[in-house]
């Protein structure tokens, strides 16, 4: 049995043979494709938010102090930040589909930039956390000693410290497939006319700031205003 | 590919009435809890967060004018709600309260806190 090449041969509506030469081109297909792994994502922190509404729905006052114990202007910023960054991020697809290279690639770099301003936020916010005793492993968040908090509050934050922990490795990743992109880009990979990369990391980018587009209020905003239960 | 015929001017100020709108309504993410229908936080907050989301899906990740996709994204979505459902009909129906010592002891005192915050 010898390896010949056996070329594939797609055939159009008028009956027409044609070899393929690759599928690269097929910019709907790989749109298809990346949508269906980002769905799967949906489902992965779909099942995260469920956990987090039963708890809250069974510890809602617990839940509520823990909120207003955390720091809702730096979460806040960090909300302005990625949502400035789809945008810088969506203004390089469209230099990159009219042609614009060096404007998109400076818009990827802008958008680079502002994912480490954003995981630089987080670092910040989870050193004072950790710094108030407020950290997985740390006796508060442990039940069953003189530190602990209230179970709910334990839950609150084992969930806290969970999913913005995971949609941060989304971001790290997210910078990781950026770099890729630009040097994708510098090797001519990328271009106007061959540009599903540049527009499936977009949409990967989007799902980021999507998820916080959740994140932020039900952490955040639910122990905001007059309904803190006087915990702060 | 679908490189031809771009309206950068156009395209570009959709994106920027975009974002001034995904800004207004994160103002008023923050400003809600303080102003009104603070009694409602959570389901106000929840709404703002699906107004910004659905403007994200249709604007941002070209959801527009996508049949397929779009239908298997409001499909996945569907499913989600569909767990969550299920879920919440089971917690308010929980049968097996004394099997279960772990969701025994959450329950109650998950209770007297949830009445205490009303």
């Amino acid at each position: 049995m010898g390896h010949e090449y056996v070329p594939e041969i797609a055939t159009d509506r008028d009956g027409n043979e044609y070899e393929v030469q690759g599928w690269q081109g097929d910019f709907y297909g790989g749109k298809l494709g990346f949508w269906l792994f980002m769905l799967t994502e949906v489902m992965m922190f779909g099942a995260m938010f469920l956990a987090l509404t039963y708890y809250f729905s069974l510890h809602t006052a617990d839940f509520v102090n823990a909120s207003a114990s955390l720091n809702r202007y730096l979460g806040g910023f960090n909300t302005v930040i990625l949502l400035v960054s789809a945008l810088t991020m969506g203004l390089g697809l469209l230099k990159m589909r009219v042609g614009d290279i060096k404007g998109a690639k400076l818009m990827i770099w802008a958008t680079i930039i502002l994912a480490i301003v954003f995981l630089g936020v987080k670092a910040v916010e989870w050193t004072a956390e950790y710094n108030h005793g407020v950290f997985l492993g740390l006796d508060a968040l442990q039940s069953g000693n003189a530190h602990s908090k209230p179970f709910g509050e334990i839950l609150f934050f084992g969930l806290y410290f969970t999913m913005t922990g995971l949609h941060g490795f989304h971001i790290i990743i997210g910078i990781g497939l950026m770099l890729w992109l630009l040097k994708r880009i510098n090797a001519n990979k990328v271009n106007q006319g061959h540009h599903i990369l540049h527009f499936n990391i977009a949409l990967y980018w989007d799902l980021v700031h999507l998820i916080w587009v959740f994140v932020f209020p039900y952490f955040y905003m639910i122990g905001a205003g007059d309904v803190t239960g006087g915990a702060h | 590919m679908e490189t031809t015929n771009v309206d950068y001017k156009a395209e570009r100020a959709g994106y920027y009435k975009v974002l001034v709108g995904l800004l207004l309504l994160t103002a008023v993410t923050f400003i809600q809890p303080h102003m009104f229908m603070t009694d409602s936080n959570f389901m106000v907050q929840m709404f703002i967060g699906t107004v910004k989301a659905w403007m994200i899906l249709i604007y941002y990740m070209h959801l527009k004018g996508e049949k397929l996709i779009g239908w298997s994204v409001l499909f996945s979505l569907l499913l989600v709600v569909f767990f969550y459902i299920m879920v919440i009909i089971d917690v308010n129906h929980f049968q097996f309260l004394d099997l279960s010592h772990i969701t025994s002891e959450v329950t109650s005192s998950g209770a007297a806190n949830a009445s205490a915050a009303h």
